[in-house]
């Protein structure tokens, strides 16, 4: 049998400011893995206005079968409208597993896709995969460990995934796939009707392509200690990330938010400053050749997580090490 | 005049929420002793709803599901200004995931009849998930916008939304009933007062059960919940960590060290 | 028999309070700490929250939630701030009298106003020549057609100089067995608040001396009958006042525990936080018993007072025994801290200074064990 007409790991494609979203060909590489170990194909739903042929990417990254929705009214993200769509080729094309990034659009039509397919959800995995019985296994950090969920009897299985949890896949211009057009019905209603999007540019360094990540928690103290680890992420040249103490005391916002529920990130050397160790927002951490930690609690399980720790109150130490990086710089070589 | 519910959850203590941990032998969570507080996003869910009450006039219903201990939280609600409580509690509705929790919770908006606007908060500090206000939405086939930012417009039964979107936001047109997840920015709550505490005294709190949502068994609670925990377990620590020594100083410098050879710094 | 309890609307009330403490009272802090300023902030913040409407009845503009609601709150301020929970609970003093004693005319003239905030009032007993002997009160008034004069200078009186309405006990020229007390106001002439008092502790807590100077008041001002003043005065320090204190104390109480819990969970020494030391835990474990005891035996005389029945007795005893014990309690949390609890930015330090000041307020410790040997020897 194709591979394109037994597609049954889905992915929903989203599209962002310069074309597909990382998220989406992250999953769609995970998709892959996925499928080949239940010996089934990869399909994406694409929804969107003008789209030219960006389900080639979506190819090269491992779909088989792409359901492509090309029309005006898909221009911008409508929950009603994505839904519909969704549902009906879900019900006609029966996928075993439906994925979805964790972004503000996965975080919205997932569930409403789940309720509507009368099936399971699970949110913000940080890993997935197929057991002994073929059913997926997701893998949610929690209460300090590792819960796996299942969803064992109801179809499609879903999830939502945030980027930076899988790798990007290596695009392989080799492959094919069978495009299918999807035809939109003109003129439905909505009754929350998006009018318009605005992306805003980042400021300052993206968290996601941050090298050094300086990243401060509960332990910044107030305001005046949350100011001077920004300081120092600025002297470092390094990303800015928080923890949700910082998110709820309103030091920073939920953009800054290192974890499961915020961003995940690869430096390659990170600085962790007033933090616990939480797993919540160490899962949101892989890959960095050094961690650091500062905390005034010796007992602190982040000095089981990081390669050098150091105990003292992080509104003495910060400023320190500021200090002596700007005379440092200052220094004539 | 406007009928509006607030979905409300009563979550363990987020100030003390980090002591539950997986027991590495039983691999299971140990109940504490941790309070049921309000869900922290819920309070700008009610105000919410107060501020339309203000201006327009409204019934402001909060509902909850929950253990019978979750009352002390919907009393709060009361003190806060909602004019009734709902409590849905029966053994059967416990182990829920959110399809399950969404279901019953729509169950109970449908047997209040016709609401203009159901409000909750994003997100509840425990779960995480930012599922159930969406999925009562599904389930009452209402329109639903998440991360509501700010109200734009409110006058008549056409309103304007601004909601979070990725690092900006969009503007959606809404037609009620419809309902909205809020964020900490759309307002900021009003604090608990004594007159508002003593005004609950005559304000009540129905619970229903079961029975009153005339509810199957097997569409509620762990019956009901289409996804199911399989396996706890802990994770193991990562890295054999070196301490820096010494005075200030000499930590700030080997630090640096480190950095500078790591090319940090 | 009895039920330990709190209510659930008690639990509420102790939630809106602690709120109240820790987002609106905690900012002001450290400006009264340093200026010994900064009050005028603190009461606005106090009649916002409905804190002045406490014990004044529905039927005057107030919230009649009585005395446990008072203690709750004056507790979950003085943790926070011990300087405005004295204020608060002296302006509660004023109210009281008037609560108690004043007549229908002047509780409709007042009450409400004092419910709001817009005024507030306080009671001037104490005088150079005495405090804990009453009698040694040397302000005094003369008749002269209908009307009274006074003379005379009060001291150590909190909300000296803030308060619109000053409750003061003056004694007859004619006779030195009568006492009155008269409502006397802001803008009367001849009368002024004069010194400010520099207190070691509670700073930011208004204190200092008034003087009359041949002020004039009517029959009207006399509050709870010409004769009666030291019946007024005493009735209401002797519940209202002394429960202010334990208010107070207790506040004092819990903060120091807290403040030495963290410590001792942080501070390593030996390679283990000094919790694990059982020196450091006989301390805190005897903080915790004083406190236990203390909110017992402070509950239980504002339960009788709420009921309507004689407290001062009990409060005597919860006056003593919580003034005492938060005194201990920060000598001991200082100690916990070693050379920390030396330093300012250790709250600790504060509660030490502020707990000096909860002795005398209301009563020494020696007078109420006079009155609490009374109430056993009777």
């Amino acid at each position: 049998m194709m591979a394109q007409e037994n597609a049954k790991v889905f992915v929903i494609a989203e599209l962002g400011m310069r074309g597909t979203e990382r998220v989406t060909l992250q999953l769609i590489g995970k998709a892959r893995q996925l499928a080949d170990e239940i010996d089934y194909g990869v399909g994406v739903i694409l929804l969107g206005s003008d789209l030219a042929d960006s389900e080639q990417e979506l190819i090269e990254a491992g779909a088989d079968l792409v359901l492509k929705g090309d029309a005006e009214t898909l221009e911008l993200y409508q929950a009603e409208l994505y839904t519909a769509i969704i549902v009906k080729l879900v019900k006609e094309y029966q996928p075993e597993i439906l994925l979805l990034g964790s972004t503000s659009m996965g975080r919205e039509l997932a569930p409403l896709l789940a309720a509507r397919l009368e099936t399971g959800l699970t949110a913000h995995c940080i890993d997935l995969a197929i057991n002994a019985s073929g059913i997926l296994e997701q893998r949610i950090p929690a209460y300090g460990g590792m819960i796996t969920i299942i969803c064992p009897i109801k179809r499609p299985q879903m999830a939502t995934v945030a980027e930076g949890v899988f790798p990007n896949p290596v695009l392989d211009s080799s492959r094919t796939g069978n495009v299918i057009p999807i035809e939109i019905q003109d003129g439905i209603s909505l009754r929350a009707h998006t009018l318009e999007i605005v992306r805003e540019e980042l400021m300052g360094i993206s968290l996601e392509s941050a090298q050094v990540i300086v990243a401060g928690g509960a332990g910044a103290g107030d305001v005046d200690g949350w100011r001077e680890i920004t300081e120092l992420a600025s002297v470092l040249n390094a990303g800015l990330g928080s923890t949700r103490p910082v998110v709820d005391a309103g030091w920073s916002d939920f953009d800054s938010m290192i974890g499961q529920s915020g961003k995940m990130v690869n430096p390659d050397v990170y600085i962790g400053v007033g933090i616990s160790g939480d797993l919540q927002h160490m899962v949101g951490i892989t890959g960095p050749k050094i961690m650091v930690a500062v905390n005034n609690d010796p007992k602190s399980h982040i000095f089981e997580q990081v390669d050098y720790g150091v105990v003292e109150d992080c509104r003495i130490f910060v400023p320190a090490l500021v200090s002596a990086l700007k005379d440092n710089k200052a220094k004539p070589d | 005049m406007l009928k509006i519910i607030v979905c409300v959850k009563a979550v363990p203590d987020p100030k003390e929420a980090d002591r539950l941990k997986i027991d590495p032998v039983t691999k299971s969570i140990p109940r504490l002793d941790i309070q049921l507080v309000l869900n922290p996003l819920d309070c700008h869910a009610l105000e919410a709803a107060f501020q339309s009450r203000r201006k327009y006039g409204a019934q402001v219903t909060a509902l909850s599901m929950g253990p019978p201990a979750a009352g002390n939280v919907l009393r709060e609600c009361l003190a806060l200004g909602a004019d009734e409580g709902i409590l849905l509690t029966d053994p059967a509705f416990a182990g829920a995931d959110t399809y399950a929790t969404a279901f019953t919770l729509a169950s109970a908006i449908r047997k209040l009849g016709f609401v203009d606007l159901v409000l909750c908060g994003m997100v509840s500090s425990d779960g995480s998930t930012e599922w159930v206000g969406a999925q009562i939405a599904a389930f009452l086939d209402l329109p639903v916008v998440t991360r509501v930012s700010e109200i734009l417009e409110d006058q008549g039964d056409v309103w304007t939304i601004k909601s979070d979107y990725e690092n900006g936001y969009r503007i959606v047109k809404l037609k009620l009933p419809a309902v909205l997840t809020v964020t900490r920015e759309i307002n900021q709550p009003k604090a608990l007062s004594f007159s508002g505490i003593l005004k609950a005294r005559s304000k009540q709190i129905i619970e229903w059960n079961l029975e009153s949502l005339d509810l199957p068994a097997e569409r509620v609670g762990l019956k009901g919940s289409p996804t199911c925990v399989s396996e706890l377990s802990n994770l193991e620590s990562r890295r054999a960590v070196e301490m820096l020594e010494g005075t200030l100083e000499e930590k700030v410098d080997h630090l640096i060290e480190i950095l500078t050879n790591a090319r940090a710094a | 028999m009895i039920d330990f309890t709190f209510s659930e609307e008690q639990e509420l009330f102790r939630k809106a309070a602690k709120e109240f403490a820790e987002t609106r009272i905690a900012p002001h802090v450290p400006i009264m700490e340093q200026t010994n300023r900064g009050w005028d902030e603190v009461v606005k913040e106090l009649a916002e929250a409905e804190m002045f409407a406490v014990t004044i009845p529905e039927e005057y503009g107030g919230l009649g939630i009585g005395y446990i609601g008072r203690l709750i709150a004056l507790e979950e301020i003085a943790r926070i701030s011990v300087a405005t929970a004295m204020m608060y609970q002296v302006f509660g003093l004023g109210i009281e009298v008037f609560i108690k004693f004043g007549s229908e005319e002047q509780k409709r003239k007042y009450l409400p106003k004092f419910a709001t905030g817009e005024r507030l009032p306080t009671v001037a007993v104490t005088e150079p020549g005495g405090g804990s002997d009453p009698k040694g009160c040397q302000t005094s008034y003369t008749k002269e057609d209908g009307s009274y004069v006074l003379n005379g200078r009060k001291c150590f009186i909190t909300n000296s100089h803030i308060a619109d309405v000053q409750v003061v006990l003056a004694n007859d020229c004619e006779n030195s067995e009568a006492y009155s007390t008269f409502i006397v106001e802001k803008g009367m002439k001849g009368f002024k608040a004069t010194h400010e008092e520099h207190k070691v502790g509670m700073r930011g807590c208004n204190t200092g001396e008034i003087e009359l100077r041949e002020v004039v008041v009517l029959a009207d001002n006399i509050l709870g009958g010409e004769g009666k003043g030291l019946k007024v005065a005493m009735t209401a320090i002797g519940d209202v006042g002394r429960g202010g204190m334990v208010g107070c104390s207790l506040g004092v109480q819990q903060a120091c525990l807290e403040a030495a819990v963290k410590f001792a969970n942080e501070r390593v020494l030996y390679g283990k936080p000094i919790s694990n030391l059982q020196a450091i835990q006989f301390k805190i474990a005897e903080m915790k018993i004083d406190l236990e005891a203390g909110r017992l035996l402070g509950y239980r005389a504002a339960a009788l007072q709420d009921r309507g029945e004689r407290s001062a007795n009990e409060f005597a005893v919860a006056k003593y025994f919580t003034t005492e014990a938060a005194q201990k309690a920060a000598k001991m949390a200082v100690d916990i801290h070693g050379g920390y609890g030396c330093m300012e930015e250790f709250p600790v330090t504060r509660y030490l200074r502020d707990s000096f000041v909860l002795g005398p307020s209301a009563g020494t410790s020696d007078i109420m064990k006079v009155i609490i040997s009374r109430w056993a020897l009777t």
